[in-house]
């Protein structure tokens, strides 16, 4: 399971040098907005990701601390699981939001229906069932 | 009250590396907003369950401590780490006395949200001008 960013037009990216030398102006969304589409989504907040195996699946966790369930979205498409969380957050002056996302590229043939994501204490944990002919085989010896 | 007091054992981490490795703690993301009638504390505990919380208050000293429980089961097998595992533990001090017995303490998602209302004394007095 490799990691990438989220975008899946750009260039791998190697580092955050690196992408600071691409997007000096990331920082600024409204300059980063006009240069490239992906400068603006690094100025929203990026989620960190612990991958996992074991034989059966893959585990994918991220930190999303007071998101509610339906603030959450996880979506595999094109072998690229993306999550992301809109964080709300509500004072008597107001209400801010921002939104944090993470990609992740998955193996090929990991079964789409059979994936599952809970929410727990501000974790959330993707398990996503390995292909079958990854999964190691014992052959029995006649 | 938005001073942060005792940095988590940087210092000594520096001094003693092997003794104090095990202490490492990780200062949380919070905030505080105080009105004229309490302190309210919202600390991100995110893997932290309801038990792993332990919040003291001693000498104006408001420490919190979460024990995270998130640890991966061994069977699992690492590819990629970006999570930190430490517990978290951040320290604040209190500039006006709180009522200690009507602060409430809840963990939600984990988010730990504190309420310590002033003490009365503390509040300043409007006297009324004859």
């Amino acid at each position: 399971m490799k990691l990438i960013r989220s975008n899946p037009n750009t260039l791998t990216r190697f580092s955050d040098f690196d992408d600071w030398f691409r997007n000096p102006f990331a920082a600024m969304p409204s300059f980063g907005r006009f240069f490239d589409a992906d400068a603006f989504a690094a100025s929203e907040g990026r989620l960190a990701v612990d991958v996992h195996e074991d034989d059966e699946h893959y585990y994918a966790r991220f930190e999303m601390p007071g998101l509610k369930k339906e603030d959450v979205k996880v979506e595999l498409h094109d072998g690229l699981l993306s999550v992301s969380g809109e964080k709300k957050n509500k004072t008597d002056d107001g209400e801010r939001s921002y939104t944090l996302s993470r990609s992740v590229s998955v193996p090929d043939g990991v079964r789409q229906d059979a994936i599952a994501a809970k929410l727990e204490d501000g974790i959330l944990t993707v398990t996503l069932p390995k292909p079958e002919e990854s999964k190691p085989k014992t052959i029995t010896i006649s | 009250m938005n001073t942060t007091c005792c940095e988590p054992n940087t210092n000594a981490v520096a001094k003693r590396p092997a003794a104090a490795a095990e202490e490492r703690v990780l200062k949380p993301a919070y905030s505080v907003d105080n009105s004229e009638h309490a302190y309210d504390v919202r600390v991100e505990l995110p893997g932290v369950p309801k038990g792993g919380v332990r919040v003291d208050l001693h000498e104006n000293v408001l420490t919190i401590r979460g024990e995270r429980q998130v640890k991966a089961p061994d069977t699992w097998r690492p590819l990629h780490r970006e999570l930190p595992e430490l517990d978290f533990q951040l320290r604040l001090r209190l500039n006006a006395p709180v009522d200690e017995d009507k602060m409430t303490a809840t963990l939600e998602d984990g988010v730990l949200t504190l309420s310590l209302p002033i003490r009365e004394t503390a509040k300043p007095r409007r006297i009324e001008v004859q």
